[in-house]
């Protein structure tokens, strides 16, 4: 009995387990009949791991203390029309119609600019003192950039660049007129700086100002078409005063470049006598900015209307100043508008961000081509090619955002003994974050294919809305240049001194070179000494080279402005290993803040990919030797590694860069809907 | 077990109608209710015979809320825990129905308060009535808009959600189609002749479900006075990033222009617990960044740590004064907005320091629609 029940149980089960097989052989095949010609779209939150870490944490990692700042200008833009919210594949989406005529993008920009003042958004502009302040600033200005570049641009011009020329280059007189109704946008501010003929070289341009004693006035001119001021934002038809930037002359004699406040429109918009304004016309991107270009025709201006911070003229006409130096009493002056820096720098992280997270989503959801016959297609993500393409832009963004947020820090946090430092950090990050992101827009516009090519989507139009940040606030090239001047003057003086050098983190200098292992393996690629050691090592030599270029060159007895444009190549691999450096160091001190976890281990892993991806693409390791040919080999294998190990992270980590899925486009979401037949 | 007879089902052919059969209590949930709920909504998508679901309610009250005094108890006895079985399921059931792939008609005879509008707004079809009271009275007793409301309040027009979910405000059928929380009008006669319609068409055509309901749809006049007209000084006061900075747009609106609306409002602000306002008004304002599932599992958060009571016992204040001893006289701790420090508003949001309490295990749901994700 006992034996031929358990026959009978055993032919049962292999019956079950026969037909079970039949059955899976069988059903997948009328499945593929029903859903193979569809192409259906899964959501990559139903198919990814689900984060091993705090997503929360890491955006507060990026975002810190302004997170709240941020989301409640999120939560503005939302729920305005004026944001042109419209729904695609059952998600709303918010983004300017880039459809629209240059003037009706303009007249946009100002109604939303409108918006946000009555909701209060701006109120204590000018009153919100201290780190929180600033910070509170900078959070708004960059919030309103992720919406739309134009935006940004129109406030920056408003508030960083109108106001704080009044705020920094003024006194109380100015404070006292001018801080309530530009707060209130009674008063619309421009900053007329640029001309024609001078863009980069502030102290070229050629507008004069002439003081009148009997009247105490100020007359400003325009003497030639180069002295035209040119691109000002906000002249062509909004702003109702503006800065302007001129040479003084005051008895024959030029005392330099000097600020001065004068009105170019009335209350109801007519231009000003005595002021011509021009349009510049429409341009590849950043359409809602009103760019203009103002001639003066002998404009008179009150006396006080001098900007006079750090210099002034008496009624009778003489000139007053305490700093007697014009090469420093010029720098003083320029100064605090480095702001405008660190919000290029910070708008530029969070467009890499919206272009990576909305590139990442499609390629977690996009399948091309079976590697066999009757398979699925294979996730875009899934090729280690595409990992290649995206996942080191999105390590390097956590680490150029991470630096932005050091250079906003600094910057918050500057005494007059830092102002050098500022400036340097300032135009290298500025300069290195920009291009970073044009990169990768660039990747990401490639990245989707075509849809890459429609508006809605963002990744590829943000690019000609991106594409000024690499000139305006200093050409990028230049700023290059003068990191590695700033540094050589640095290293020259401590030589001269004959103390250590100190300060923009250049102390490694005073220690022995590092020693690079002469055979790299992967364990050895992703500790943070050698990371550091060979970023040192790369700083230290080119830093050297350069002196010793630069004093060849003098022994010839060149003037150093020759020197520093023939020494350019240099110059600009010195530039960018001194950046690369400082983001590491940021990054590594991010990393010290966290505790032991799979957060910790999650940013190990991008500070790692960070300099791996930096020595398998900068040519100046292997140019100048810091790596054999050899150890690039090493390099270039550990950057597949890298990608494969981010590969799981990667929803997660574009999860947690904070930017909202309405700010975010269709194909990053369900695309397949968003261009059904239904929705058109 | 008996099933239960607070939820009581009739079924015809391809509809199921669900009866909320409470209404000594006004249809308040229980947790036997929502378990119940629960387990009807998971058969009923499991179930190829079921095609449309119609949810309504016995007595004059489509459903005053989640049944707090019960869950108050509870805790008295000793464990919070049971509370966030409670919520849990609550919220569990939320989700579902937020993400149901058949639609769901809900009928809003009377009041549709608290944990009501939780187990209607998110389904596909909500159709308000002559008599419809719509609610989120929370802050007036010590806890927040939960129930997704964080989700459903934030995507209401302009700054009204921050409006409805801190002030507690009541809204009528006309300004609930108006705002957006019901999706019909249809006058209170014609409520039954519309549920014989739908179980007659016996269809889970939302296209179809949606044209019958026109049928028999009106167009409701706001009233002349509704709250709804003031939407743009609702923007300009409730857009502001803070709680004491919304009060203060108010109160200037009323220095300009004070009327019985604008008392009231102030007053209800003024009533409602500060902590609750706050951690109220941050979790809309999370909310609308969020899908449901991400709103759901923060609320939970937010909910265990009120029924914790390590920070404020607010709810427990709230509930004796409101509901238990009735003398409407709540004693706020802390009192006033400024004791409410943005570090103890940051504790509601985080996870909790418990051995054995984990975050909202939500159910994996294989289609889960756009507007549902989550970037958790």
């Amino acid at each position: 009995m006992e034996s031929s029940s358990s026959t009978m149980d055993r032919v049962n089960f292999r019956t079950q387990i026969l037909t079970r097989h039949l059955q899976n052989h069988h059903i997948p095949p009328t499945d593929l009949i029903h859903t193979a010609p569809c192409v259906n779209y899964s959501p990559p939150e139903l198919s990814e791991p689900l984060a091993n870490f705090d997503t929360k944490s890491l955006r507060k990692l990026l975002d810190g203390k302004s997170i709240d700042v941020i989301d409640h200008m999120f939560n503005l833009m939302i729920q305005s029309n004026l944001f042109c919210p419209r729904e695609r594949g059952g998600k709303v989406f918010v983004s300017p119609d880039f459809n629209q005529s240059m003037e009706q993008q303009r007249e946009m920009t100002m109604k939303r600019i409108d918006y946000l003042r009555e909701q209060g958004a701006f109120d204590g502009w000018f009153s919100r003192k201290g780190d929180d302040g600033e910070l509170w600033r900078f959070a708004l200005a960059e919030t309103v950039s992720v919406f739309d570049h134009s935006l940004g641009i129109k406030l920056g011009v408003h508030f960083f660049l109108w106001g704080g020329a009044i705020r920094f280059m003024g006194t109380k007189r100015h404070h006292d007129k001018w801080f309530k109704p530009t707060e209130t946008f009674e008063v619309k501010g421009c900053f007329a700086m640029t001309e024609l003929g001078h863009g980069s070289n502030v102290r070229g341009i050629e507008t004069v100002t002439r003081y009148d004693a009997r009247t105490e006035e100020f007359i400003i001119s325009t003497p030639c078409e180069s002295a035209q001021k040119y691109w000002i934002g906000g002249a062509a038809n909004h702003a109702t005063h503006t800065v302007v930037f001129s040479q003084l002359e005051i008895n024959g004699v030029n005392e330099g470049v000097h600020a001065f406040i004068a009105q170019i429109r009335d209350a109801d918009g007519n231009i000003c006598p005595n002021v011509r304004i021009a349009d510049c016309g429409h341009k590849i991107g950043l359409n809602g900015v009103d760019n203009g270009r103002i001639w003066f025709d002998n404009l008179r201006i009150p006396r006080e209307n001098l900007l006079n911070s750090v210099a002034d003229v008496s009624p009778d006409g003489q000139y007053l100043t305490a700093i007697k130096d014009p090469d420093q009493r010029f720098a003083a002056f320029l100064a605090p508008l480095t702001s405008g820096r660190v919000t290029i720098a910070a708008s530029s992280m969070n467009t890499a961000k919206v272009g990576l997270a909305i590139a990442i989503r499609y390629s977690l959801s996009r399948r091309a081509f079976s590697i066999r016959p009757n398979e699925p297609e294979v996730l875009l993500l899934d090729y280690p090619s595409h990992q290649r393409r995206l996942l080191p832009l999105l390590a390097k963004t956590y680490a150029l955002s991470f630096a932005s947020n050091y250079l906003k820090m600094i910057y918050v946090k500057r005494t007059p003994a830092s102002i050098k430092t500022v400036h340097v950090v300032s135009s290298a990050l500025k300069a290195v974050l920009t291009w970073h992101n044009m990169r990768t827009l660039q990747e990401c516009r490639e990245a989707c294919g075509g849809q890459g090519l429609k508006t809605e989507n963002h990744v590829g139009h943000l690019k000609s809305e991106y594409d000024v940040q690499l000139t305006f606030e200093g050409d990028n090239n230049v700023l290059m240049q003068q990191i590695s001047k700033a540094l050589l003057a640095e290293f020259l003086a401590a030589k001269k001194r004959n103390k250590p050098v100190r300060g923009l983190g250049l102390e490694h200098l005073n220690k022995p070179a590092p020693i690079i292992p002469s055979q790299l393996t992967s364990s050895t690629l992703r500790t943070t000494q050698f990371q550091t050691d060979i970023f040192c090592l790369r700083e230290r030599d080119l830093l050297h080279r350069f002196v010793k270029e630069v004093s060849e060159h003098q022994a010839l007895g060149e003037s150093k402005e020759h020197i520093f444009t023939v020494t350019y190549q240099l110059a600009e691999d010195l530039g960018r290993a001194f950046s690369d450096r400082l983001i590491l160091q940021t990054f590594l001190d991010v990393e010290a803040t966290v505790p032991a976890g799979s957060l910790k281990d999650v940013l190990g892993l991008m500070r790692s990919m960070y300099t791996t991806i930096l020595i398998e693409e900068d040519a100046s390791f292997l140019r100048y030797g810091y790596l054999s040919t050899d150890n690039a080999a090493v390099v270039r294998k550990e950057v597949m590694k890298l990608c494969s190990e981010l590969r799981p992270y990667a929803l997660s980590l574009v999860s947690s860069l904070g930017i909202p899925d309405a700010f975010l486009a269709p194909i990053a979401f369900n695309w397949v809907d968003a261009n059904s037949w239904s929705s058109v | 077990m008996a099933p239960t007879t607070q939820v009581l089902l009739k079924e015809s052919s391809h509809v199921r109608t669900i009866i909320l059969n409470r209404p000594k209590q006004l249809n308040a949930l229980s947790l036997e209710m929502v378990s119940r709920l629960l387990e009807l909504f998971h058969a009923y998508e499991e179930d190829p015979n079921v095609k449309l679901i119609i949810l309504k309610s016995e007595g004059r009250a489509f459903c005053a809320g989640g049944d707090v005094t019960a869950v108050v108890k509870d805790i008295n006895k000793g464990n919070w825990k049971l509370g966030a079985k409670f919520f849990s399921t609550e919220f569990t059931l939320n989700y579902l129905m937020a993400t149901y792939t058949k639609p769901q008609v809900s009928l809003l005879r009377g009041i549709v308060m608290g944990g009501g509008g939780g187990v209607s707004v998110h389904g596909r079809f909500r159709v308000a009535t002559d008599n419809s009271v719509f609610a989120m009275p929370e802050t007036e007793l010590g806890l927040f808009p939960d129930v997704g409301a964080s989700y459903y309040l934030s995507r209401l027009p302009g700054f009204f959600g921050e409006y409805v979910g801190l002030t507690g405000a009541r809204l009528d059928g006309a300004e609930m189609l108006a705002c957006g929380l019901a999706t019909h009008f249809v006058p209170l006669e014609k409520l039954s002749l519309l549920e014989d319609a739908l179980c007659k068409a016996n269809t889970g055509d939302p296209k179809i479900i949606c044209s019958i309901i026109n049928e028999f749809s009106g167009t409701p006049k706001l009233k002349e006075k509704s709250q709804y007209f003031r939407l743009k000084t609702i923007n300009r006061c409730f857009s502001r990033r803070t709680v004491e900075e919304i009060i203060s747009a108010i109160e200037k609106e009323a220095s300009k222009n004070m009327d019985d609306w604008i008392t009231w409002t102030i007053q209800s602000l003024k009533k409602a617990s500060p902590t609750s306002l706050k951690i109220s008004l941050r979790s809309i304002r999370e909310g609308r960044l969020q899908g449901v599932g991400q709103c759901l599992i923060r609320e939970y958060r937010m909910v265990c740590t009120v029924m914790r009571g390590e920070f404020s016992r607010d709810f427990f204040e709230g509930c004796r004064a409101l509901l238990l001893d009735k003398d409407k006289n709540p004693k706020w701790e802390p009192s006033k907005l400024e004791l409410v420090s943005d570090h103890m508003v940051d504790q509601y949001f985080a996870a909790k320091d418990d051995e054995d309490w984990e975050d909202l295990k939500l159910p994996p749901r294989s289609n889960l629609p756009s507007h549902a994700i989550a970037k958790l």
